[in-house]
């Protein structure tokens, strides 16, 4: 077990019934960084989160969780936060009730950090979890995580539905949590935007699978987007071309960027964004094999904020989707 | 304070916000039944336990507390065993509470309760509630209290109105069988843990 890990999974599957809801899953986080975990609903993420909790049992492979094995001990819980989409408390119960509920559990509960941060976000000590927006009720559950001093933040798709003033204000608070270099974060969303400021990693997920993994100029830099005429994507040898969108005007596609010099000049090809990424890896049919030959020559990641390790760029990997 | 007494505080804060609900079926349970107040307490016991014992299941269910219990250092067989001690200390609660409404109406209505009719009527009520927990405890916690909420009622009071018939047919005295009825009581709620256990484990498993 590394102690440098914030959490890896290696080589994870879990079935539903006779059907892997997770496939050979492998990917880690180096403590001190954001990881965005992408992909499109039902791609494996909410799962790839339960089994990294411990709360999905596993039928291969192995996880490890802030240096632990998972499952591991009960205590490891007092260092992982947890916000989900929606508060998973009594919905009849006031703020300061949620306080006294939680507060017996966490051994290193800060009851005047919980205020404090419910102050700081304008919630009231005497609200009811049901009368929260979305909003208030994700920042209520930010508070708890942070209140008992988290080392590890998960978010599982925190920003769907939120305002994107909302959404902004979630993405200064990770950035506070991340000034202690002891922080990490596992970010789950098919909101792209929102790890374009503070992703580190990232991970792509589709039908159970990794299909890649690694720092975020790395994955970004493992494709080109490729537009052309409605027929010009078409009959291309030794191309792999992934989610390929095509209109009465034209077609558009994600390869891999080995592939893209063997393209003609006939076809337009530019750097992706992370959302474009997202969108063509989720278009992708799941029952196509991957390119053998595709692979990734990352190169060095230069850091973007000050005080911050620079991510390792050996993690990258293709994945076996 | 243990894992044990922290989950069953859990139970406890999760039933809080309706307490309103629980007084009301007191003050109701003693206005019909205040002719009969040997009658009060078994009755209380049967409906509030059986109703309320199993609420944090069913607010859990509304609120998705199986995630916060997951989320929470707590182990799952501290959850499950938290739930049973809520459940006996909510037994022990309503049954103080009950007896003593009880015994003040029996004295404002001039009916006569000793002592052996209140050992009777807390056995009967004890085995009552053990029964009913027994069953449905572990019903609930492997398909949830909404996919079980009339099967995990019905089916204990049908075991106990089975019982107390078939009793009443072949036992002359109850009260030479009260220490028996308090040791099967208990015997049936340790077996139910154990048979919880496994049902969650499944439930874990297999959703």
């Amino acid at each position: 077990m590394s102690s440098d890990l914030a959490f890896a999974l290696r080589g994870v599957s879990t079935a539903v019934g006779n059907n892997f809801a997770l496939r050979e899953v492998s990917f880690e986080l180096p403590t001190g960084y954001v990881m965005g975990l992408i992909g499109a609903n039902g791609a494996g993420k909410t799962t790839t989160i339960r089994c990294l909790l411990g709360m999905r049992p596993i039928d291969t492979g192995e996880i490890e969780l802030l240096g632990h094995p998972v499952p591991g001990p009960v205590a490891l819980r007092q260092d992982v936060g947890v916000v989900l989409d929606h508060p998973f408390l009594v919905g009849d119960w006031r703020l300061a009730e949620v306080e006294r509920t939680l507060r017996p559990f966490y051994e290193r509960w800060d009851g005047g950090r919980y205020r404090q941060l419910l102050d700081e976000f304008g919630l009231d000590l005497r609200a009811k979890v049901k009368d929260l927006s979305r909003g208030m009720a994700m920042k209520l559950m930010i508070a708890v995580a942070l209140s008992h001093q988290a080392r590890l933040l998960v978010f599982d798709e925190p920003t769907s539905g939120l305002d994107p003033v909302t959404r902004d204000e979630l993405v200064g608070i990770v950035g506070d949590f991340l000034i202690d270099e002891g922080h990490s974060v596992l970010f789950s969303t098919h909101i792209t935007s929102d790890l374009d400021r503070i992703g580190d990693y990232l991970t792509l997920i589709h039908d159970g699978r990794i299909v890649r993994t690694g720092t975020k100029d790395e994955v970004l830099d493992a494709y080109r987007v490729v537009r052309g005429g409605p027929d010009d994507l078409s009959d291309l040898v030794g191309v792999q071309l992934i989610g390929v969108r095509r209109t009465p005007t034209g077609a558009q596609a994600l390869v891999p960027a080995e592939s893209a010099d063997f393209l003609g000049g006939y076809v337009l090809v530019e750097a992706p964004t992370l959302e474009e990424i997202a969108v063509h890896i989720g278009a992708r049919d799941p029952r196509r094999s991957p390119d053998p030959d595709a692979s990734v020559d990352p190169g060095p990641e230069p850091d973007r904020r000050a005080g911050r390790r620079e991510p390792d760029s050996s993690m990258s990997t293709e994945g076996n989707a | 304070m243990t894992a044990v007494a922290r989950m069953a505080m859990l139970d406890l804060r999760t039933v809080a916000p309706y307490r309103y609900q629980g007084l009301l079926v007191f003050a109701l349970g003693a206005v019909l039944f205040s002719n009969r107040p040997t009658v009060y307490v078994v009755a209380l016991v049967l409906f509030f336990t059986s109703q309320f014992a199993a609420y944090p299941f069913s607010v859990a269910d509304k609120a998705g507390l199986e995630t916060l219990y997951a989320v929470l250092p707590l182990s799952r067989r501290s959850v499950l065993y938290g739930h049973y001690v809520w459940a006996v200390v909510l037994f022990l609660a309503t049954a103080s509470v009950g007896t003593t409404l009880a015994l003040l109406l029996a004295r404002a209505q001039d009916v006569p309760f000793d002592g052996r009719t209140l050992a009777t009527v807390l056995t009967v009520s004890w085995a009552a509630f053990a029964v009913n927990v027994a069953i449905q405890f572990p019903l609930v916690v492997r398909f949830g209290y909404t996919r079980v909420s009339v099967l995990g009622t019905a089916l204990p009071l049908a075991v106990i109105a089975g019982t107390i018939y078939k009793l009443h047919l072949t036992i002359p005295s109850i009260q030479s069988w009260l220490p028996l009825f308090w040791v099967a009581g208990v015997t049936a709620i340790v077996a139910s843990t154990a048979v919880a256990m496994t049902a969650d484990r499944r439930r874990v498993r297999h959703g």
